[in-house]
C-alpha cells in the first residue's frame, strides 16, 4: 500500500473495512506503529492504517475537554495542552510518540492513574470505524454522558476488536500549581515497607497523583540509589503540597528528585521486552511485591507498583533470538497474584500461555456482533478460533 | 415447594405466573390487585402512569435468581425497579411485570483496609455512606434522592450527584458487579481484586438502565472523609455573573468537591418551603460551593475561589459556620425539586449537559425560551459539570399549559444540543427522553447500541421499549456473513 491512499476519513476506513469484509481480508489496524509488537498475534493479510487521522479538531480551554483525531502522539497533546496549563492525566508507559487511539484501545495507564484513574475514566467519546463497517459516534463531549448504552466504555481495551478508533474527546486536568516528587528508601523488608505506604495512602488525607514502589535494580536506572524506594509525586497549592511532605516522610528519610523520574521511568524499557502486570488487593500487595521481584530480578528485569490499584509490573528486556523464549516463559509461569495476571508485552510464540481475556460466551457474542467476519486484528484479544 | 393459592386475580396478568411467583417469594410479595398496583404506577418522572401487570418483590439473592429464571422460562418481559425514584420513566412497567429488588438490603461486606464494600442492589445510597463512617470513608456518588434512591439503581443509570464534580460518578466507583442476565444466567464484569482485562463488560452494563440484565450484588470504591471542607454561599444579582464565576472558578483548576447554582425562582420556591436554607430572597442566583480535603492550602483556595465570586459581581460569599448550617445549605439544594412541588402541580425536569463555556449563553437562551412560551424556568443544576436542570412547573389538566411546556422543553433541548452539548447527564434516557435519541445520535449508533443490547438481552425482554426508539433496532447488519454495500 503506497503512502498515498492512506485513508483520511471514517468514512475512507468504513469503505475499505466493507471491501475487507467482501473479500475476507483481515486487517491489521496501525496508528503510530507502537503496538505491533505487543499483544497476541493476529492473522493479517493487509494493514488499516490511521496514520492520516493526525490532528487537533477541538480544544476549548475552559472545557477541559479536548477533541483529536485518533492517531495524534499523546507528545501532541501534551505540547498543545501545556500551554494552557493543562494536561491529559494518562501518561501510559511506553514512547510519548505513542497515539491517543492507540492508549485507548489498549487502556493503557502509567503511574498518574493513581489519582486520576485508567483511559475509561477519561475518555468522554469516540468515533469508531466498527468491523461491520460503519461509522458509529459514541459518548460525546461533555463531562458528564448517560445518553444510550455505552459504546465508548466498550471500545476502551479492546484492541480495535470490535472498531478501530478514529477519533476521540478526553477530559483534561489543570497542571497543579507545584508539582513535586519525592523518594524515600525502604528500609527493612520491601513487603513491610509496602503495607506501610499503603496504610499512609489509604488513611493520609494527601491523595499524591502518583505512588509508586520501584525496585533496586529499577531505581539504578533511573539514576538514584540503587534501593527499593518509594516515588511519590504530589500537586497541589504550596501549603498543601508541604504538608503532604511532613506526612510522607513518616515513611522514611525523603529525597527530592526531579520530575524529569516519571518521564524515565515512562520510557526506559525497551520496545522489545517481556512485560507483566499482576493485580491484587493494595493491601496484599507487599507478597506479591515480594515473589515477583524476586522472580523479575533474578532474569535480568526490574519491578514497579502503583500502590493505589494494587498492581505491579514486571519488566524483562528481551536479547536477541529465540533460545530466550523458553527462558522467559520460565519466568512467566513463576508469576503469579490472586487478582489479575496480564501479560502486556510478550515475545509471539510465548501468549499460548496466557488465558485469552476475551474468551468468555458474552465477550464472543460482542465481538461476533461488531466484527462478524473478523476482520479487525483477528487473534489479538483471543486466540483464532 | 408447593404453589400457594393466590387469592381474588385481577388485571391483564397471567395466573399461572402469579401463583408460580408466589410461591418462590411468597404471595404477600406478589401484587396483582389494581389498587395494590397503584403505587407503583409512576416512578420519580411526573405525568406518567403505566400500569404493571403485576409486581413481585424478591427478598433475597436466590429469590431473585428463582424469579428471573421463571420469566426467562416463560418468555415474560419485566421492568426492574430499585426506589422507584429514577427522573426519566426508566421503571415505568406498562402492562409487563414490575421486579422490585428494594428488599435486597443487605451491606455483604466492608473492607476497610482496601476502601470497598460489597453491597446488594438494593441498599440504598446514603445508608451505605453511614455504614462506611465509623471506618473514615464514604461512598462517594451522591444523586439529590441519596436517602431513597438504591444502589442498584444507581449502577443501572450511572448516577452522578452534586459531588461527582470532584469525585467522579457512579462508573468511576463501581469496581464489578455480579449480573443476573435476563436468560437467567450468571455473570461476573469487572474484577473486584485486580484489574479487568478484555472488553469493558462492567463499563456497558454501568447505565445499561435495566436493559442488559441486573446487578445482584455491586463491588465498589469507598473514598476517604475529607479531612476539612469548606461550604460557600455565593450571591448575585444576575444570572450571568453567577454562570461567567462558575467559568472562572473551572479556568482556575481549582477543582471543587461541588458547584451548583439556583435561581431566582428556586430560591424563592425553596425558601418558601420547609426546606429553608437562609438562601438570599432578592438574588438572581446563588452558587453553593463545596471545597474538601485535606486541610492544609483548602483555606487559600476558597479565598480563591471567594475572589474569582466578586470579581464577577457577587454581592456576598459566606462560608458555612459549623456542619449544622452546611447541611442546612446543602438541604435547600438537595431538597429543591420537592420545594418545587409547591409551584404547581406538575413539574417536568430536564438534564442536559452544555460545554462549560457555554453556560451563560445556554441560560440565557432558555430563559428566553420560557418568556416566549410563557412558563416558568426554575434552574437548579451542577454547574461545574455544565449539567442543566431546567425544571417547568405546570398544570398538566390544562391542556394549552402542557403543550407549551412541551415545546419549551423541546426547544431548551435542542438548544443544549446545538451549543455542543447531550440531552441527559446522569437521569438516563428511559421513556422521557426517547424522542430526542434520533436527534443526537446517527441510525449507525443507534443500530450499534441496539445489537449491545441484544448480546445481554437477545428478546429484549428486560425493561422493554426504553433506551434506544424501537424503530432504530433495525436489522443492525445481520448474520456473520460478508454483506458489502455501496460506498
Amino acid at each position: 500500500m503506497t503512502v498515498a491512499s492512506l485513508p483520511d476519513s471514517a468514512e475512507a476506513l468504513a469503505a475499505r473495512v466493507r471491501e475487507a469484509r467482501a473479500s475476507r481480508t483481515a486487517l491489521r489496524i496501525a496508528g503510530a506503529r507502537q503496538w505491533l509488537d505487543a499483544g497476541r498475534p493476529c492473522r493479517v493479510a493487509d494493514e488499516l492504517s490511521l496514520a492520516a487521522l493526525r490532528g487537533v479538531i477541538e480544544y476549548e480551554r475552559g472545557d477541559f475537554t479536548i477533541t483529536v483525531r485518533a492517531a495524534t502522539p499523546l507528545a501532541e497533546i501534551d505540547a498543545v495542552t501545556a500551554r494552557e496549563g493543562q494536561w491529559l492525566a494518562l501518561q501510559p508507559f511506553g514512547s510519548a510518540e505513542g497515539t491517543i487511539g492507540a492508549t485507548i484501545a489498549t487502556a493503557s495507564w502509567g503511574p498518574l492513574a493513581s489519582a486520576y484513574g485508567t483511559p475509561r475514566d477519561q475518555l468522554l467519546g469516540c468515533e469508531v470505524v466498527t468491523g461491520v463497517g460503519e461509522v458509529v459516534r459514541a459518548g460525546g463531549r461533555v463531562v458528564k454522558n448517560v445518553a444510550g448504552f455505552d459504546l465508548s466504555r466498550l471500545m476502551t481495551g479492546a484492541w480495535g476488536t470490535l472498531g478501530a478508533i478514529t477519533e476521540v474527546t478526553v477530559r483534561l486536568r489543570a497542571r497543579p500549581e507545584v508539582d513535586r516528587t519525592l523518594a524515600i528508601v525502604a528500609e527493612g523488608g520491601a513487603d513491610a515497607f509496602c503495607s506501610a505506604a499503603w496504610r499512609w495512602l489509604r488513611g493520609s488525607p494527601y491523595a499524591p497523583l502518583a505512588a509508586e514502589l520501584c525496585s533496586a535494580a529499577l531505581a539504578s536506572r533511573l539514576g538514584l540509589e540503587g534501593r527499593t524506594l518509594l516515588l511519590v509525586r504530589l500537586g497541589g497549592n504550596e501549603k498543601f503540597v508541604r504538608a503532604a511532605e511532613q506526612s510522607v516522610a513518616a515513611l522514611g528519610t525523603t529525597v527530592d528528585v526531579s520530575a524529569e523520574v516519571w518521564t524515565r521511568l515512562r520510557t526506559l524499557e525497551p520496545a522489545a521486552s517481556a512485560v507483566m502486570r499482576l493485580g491484587t488487593l493494595p493491601s496484599e500487595l507487599g507478597t506479591v511485591w515480594s515473589a515477583a521481584s524476586r522472580v523479575v530480578e533474578r532474569a535480568g528485569g526490574w519491578t514497579h507498583a502503583t500502590l493505589e490499584r494494587g498492581v505491579v509490573r514486571g519488566v524483562v528486556p528481551l536479547g536477541d533470538g529465540e533460545s530466550q523464549h523458553e527462558h522467559i516463559r520460565g519466568i512467566i509461569e513463576q508469576l503469579h497474584a490472586p487478582g489479575s495476571r496480564v501479560a502486556e508485552r510478550l515475545p509471539a510464540p510465548l501468549w499460548d500461555s496466557m488465558t485469552a481475556p476475551a474468551g468468555d460466551r458474552l465477550s464472543s457474542a460482542v465481538r461476533r456482533t461488531f466484527d462478524p467476519d473478523g476482520v479487525l486484528n483477528p487473534g489479538i484479544l483471543a486466540p483464532l478460533s | 415447594m408447593t404453589a400457594q393459592p393466590v387469592p381474588v386475580l385481577g388485571g391483564s396478568h397471567d395466573e399461572g405466573l402469579a401463583r408460580a411467583l408466589a410461591a418462590i417469594v411468597g404471595e404477600r410479595r406478589v401484587l396483582v390487585r389494581a389498587g395494590e398496583l397503584r403505587a407503583y404506577e409512576s416512578d420519580g418522572l411526573p405525568g406518567y402512569q403505566r400500569r404493571p401487570s403485576l409486581a413481585v418483590f424478591p427478598g433475597t439473592r436466590d429469590e431473585t435468581i428463582a424469579v428471573v429464571r421463571l420469566l426467562a422460562e416463560r418468555g415474560v418481559r419485566y421492568v426492574p425497579r430499585g426506589a422507584g425514584t429514577g427522573l426519566s420513566g426508566g421503571a415505568l412497567a406498562d402492562d409487563v411485570v414490575l421486579l422490585g429488588l428494594h428488599r435486597l438490603t443487605r451491606i455483604v461486606s466492608i473492607d476497610a483496609d482496601n476502601a470497598r464494600a460489597v453491597v446488594e442492589p438494593g441498599v440504598v445510597n446514603s445508608a451505605l455512606s453511614r455504614a462506611a463512617a465509623p471506618y473514615g470513608l464514604q461512598y462517594a456518588p451522591d444523586p439529590s434522592s441519596q436517602t431513597a434512591c438504591t444502589i442498584g439503581g444507581n449502577v443501572a443509570e450511572n448516577a452522578g450527584g452534586p459531588h461527582c464534580l470532584k469525585y467522579g460518578v457512579t462508573l468511576n466507583h463501581v469496581l464489578a458487579v455480579t449480573a443476573l442476565l435476563p436468560s437467567g444466567e450468571i455473570v461476573t464484569l469487572g474484577n473486584a481484586a485486580g484489574e479487568a482485562e478484555g472488553y469493558d463488560l462492567l463499563g456497558a452494563f454501568i447505565g445499561s438502565e435495566g436493559c442488559f440484565g441486573i446487578a445482584l450484588d455491586v463491588t465498589v470504591r469507598l473514598v476517604r472523609t475529607p479531612q476539612a471542607v469548606y461550604t460557600l454561599l455565593a450571591d448575585f444579582s444576575s444570572v450571568n455573573a453567577a454562570a461567567e464565576a462558575v467559568s472562572a472558578i473551572i479556568a482556575s483548576g481549582i477543582v471543587p468537591a461541588a458547584l451548583e447554582m439556583m435561581d431566582a425562582a428556586t430560591i424563592q420556591a425553596v425558601e418558601a418551603s420547609i426546606y429553608a436554607a437562609g438562601y438570599p430572597t432578592d438574588a438572581a442566583a446563588i452558587l453553593l460551593i463545596e471545597l474538601d480535603g485535606a486541610a492544609a492550602g483548602l483555606a487559600d483556595d476558597a479565598e480563591r475561589v471567594t475572589r474569582f465570586c466578586t470579581d464577577e459581581g457577587a454581592r456576598a460569599v459566606r462560608a458555612a459556620t459549623d456542619p449544622a448550617d452546611r447541611a442546612r445549605l446543602w438541604q435547600g439544594r438537595k431538597k429543591a425539586f420537592g420545594a418545587m412541588g409547591r409551584l404547581a402541580p406538575h413539574l417536568v425536569v430536564q438534564d442536559a449537559v452544555v460545554p462549560r463555556t457555554r453556560l451563560p449563553r445556554v441560560l440565557a437562551e432558555i430563559a428566553s425560551i420560557g418568556r416566549r412560551h410563557g412558563v416558568e424556568v426554575c434552574n437548579v443544576f451542577h454547574a461545574g459539570d455544565g449539567n442543566l436542570h431546567p425544571n417547568l412547573p405546570y398544570d398538566a389538566s390544562d391542556p394549552e399549559q402542557a403543550e407549551h411546556v412541551h415545546h419549551a422543553m423541546k426547544e431548551i433541548m435542542e438548544a443544549c444540543i446545538a451549543a455542543g452539548g447531550t440531552i441527559t447527564g446522569e437521569h438516563g434516557i428511559g421513556l422521557d427522553k426517547l424522542p430526542y435519541m434520533d436527534r443526537l445520535f446517527s441510525d449507525e449508533t443507534l443500530g450499534a447500541m441496539c445489537a449491545l443490547r441484544s448480546v445481554f438481552d437477545p428478546d429484549r425482554r428486560s425493561n422493554p421499549g426504553k433506551v434506544v426508539p424501537v424503530h432504530s433496532c433495525r436489522e443492525w447488519h445481520g448474520a456473520p456473513s460478508a454483506r458489502p454495500r455501496s460506498a
